[in-house]
């Protein structure tokens, strides 16, 4: 039986159906789990938070879902050390809640996504490049050193924000887990302004990752920003073909014991 | 004149940010019973800026006659028993919406909490603290000023 993965939902959510949909392309048992459901969740094996703006990012982004009673069992699993993954929205939850970059006591943030450098909603196509050893991320297995995910950023509060002892402890004690690139994976500035060029942050067992562009909505070719899918034009089973977010997916299925292949 | 003028902009309608950060602080255990929030606009001068409050009363992002309080407070602090959420190191914006307000040349916003119990007193100094620490700032990137 594969893996059992909850797609938490909070009012506000509004990704949920394209992440369990990549999910469950790649072979995860993903279903969604409502604000109103907490106790549904210990039937799970794993947990994703996905992106939109959870109570209307009331406070801060990510603030108040960060303390609602849904996440108090997923508080409770990642500390003893099962898989989350948050996205967007969800990474902004996983800061407000102190499990990335995990450095200081719980429901204490010691870093954020704050709003954009801009002070303004970006919608952009982007590249995260692994910038930690592949080992360091056991939530996410069999990726290549120095993977390169396609993705499309989506946020108006996706800036990494610390104070510079703790952005020299993320980045000296491996929590950095995907900075901004090229498809090239050469660096490229945060289109936000995040501190590092950060992507996304890990904890420090690597079980728990905050990631701030969208994989999942990278995951078909229809989705992409590229060459490859202006070719596909009116070929209807190319441009349904997976594209190169769906590697991340991928690697998270893998990671719960899904034999996906490389 | 102060070269800096505050003001303050409170919603006349139900404040539904309100509403959540009260229930979110009793979930979290912290004994509030009410919670007042406010936006703070400070505006620093750099010539004249004319009637400034009947400027900002034309500047719908800020003030909307039909939903909110314009106020222009005499202190530039927080008063008693409040505390103001700013961004630590912020860089002070010299436009609203994109229009620049004559005779101002930086602006600052932050936002106001008051805590009440249920006497519609202010909490004690320890709970509003909690509050602070707990879920109303976040030290990584804001300060709280009281």
């Amino acid at each position: 039986m594969s893996a059992r993965v909850a797609v938490l939902v909070f009012p506000g959510t509004n990704s949920e159906d394209e992440t369990v949909r990549a999910l469950r392309a790649v072979g995860l048992d993903a279903a969604l789990v409502h604000w109103s459901e907490p106790d549904a969740l210990a039937r799970f094996d794993a947990y994703v938070l996905p992106g939109g703006f959870a109570y209307e990012d009331r406070i801060r982004a990510g603030a108040v879902a960060a303390h609602d009673a849904l996440m108090q069992p997923v508080i409770a699993a990642a500390q003893a050390g099962t898989f989350v993954l948050g996205i967007c929205n969800g990474a902004q939850m996983l800061a407000e809640a102190g499990l990335v970059p995990g450095t200081g006591p719980v429901g204490r943030p010691t870093a954020a996504f704050a709003p954009n450098a801009s002070g303004r909603f970006q919608a952009v196509h982007v590249h995260v490049r692994l910038a930690v050893p592949p080992e360091r991320l056991p939530i996410l297995a069999g990726l290549a050193r120095g993977a390169v995910i396609p993705a499309w950023a989506a946020h108006g509060d996706g800036r990494l924000v610390a104070p510079p002892e703790e952005l020299a402890r993320i980045e000296r004690d491996g929590h950095l887990a995907f900075v901004y690139a090229d498809a090239a994976g050469e660096p490229v500035p945060a289109p936000n302004g995040a501190a590092l060029d950060a992507a996304a942050l890990c904890n420090p067992a690597g079980t728990v990752l905050a990631i701030m562009p969208h994989p999942e909505r990278d995951a078909w070719t229809f989705q992409h920003l590229g060459a490859d899918r202006a070719d596909t034009h009116g070929d209807q089973a190319r441009t349904l073909a997976p594209s190169g977010g769906i590697a991340f997916f991928a690697a998270f299925a893998r990671a719960l014991g899904v034999a996906v292949p490389a | 004149m102060s070269a800096v003028r505050t003001f303050t902009v409170h919603l006349t309608i139900p404040d539904n940010e309100a509403f959540t950060a009260l229930e979110t602080l009793a979930r979290l255990g912290v004994p509030v019973d009410r919670v007042i929030r406010a936006d703070v606009w400070q505006f620093e001068l750099d010539g004249d800026a004319g009637d400034l409050a009947a400027t900002i009363g034309s500047f719908e992002t800020i003030f909307n006659p039909n939903k909110h309080r314009l106020q222009e407070r005499s202190q530039e602090r927080p008063e008693a028993g409040e505390v103001w959420i700013a961004v630590r190191d912020e860089t002070p914006a010299t436009r609203v919406a994109g229009r620049p307000i004559p005779g101002v040349r930086a602006i600052r916003r932050r936002t106001s909490w008051r805590l009440l119990d249920a006497s519609g007193d202010d909490v004690p100094p320890d709970v509003r603290t909690r509050a602070v620490e707990t879920f109303l700032c976040n030290p990584a990137f804001q300060v709280a000023i009281s």
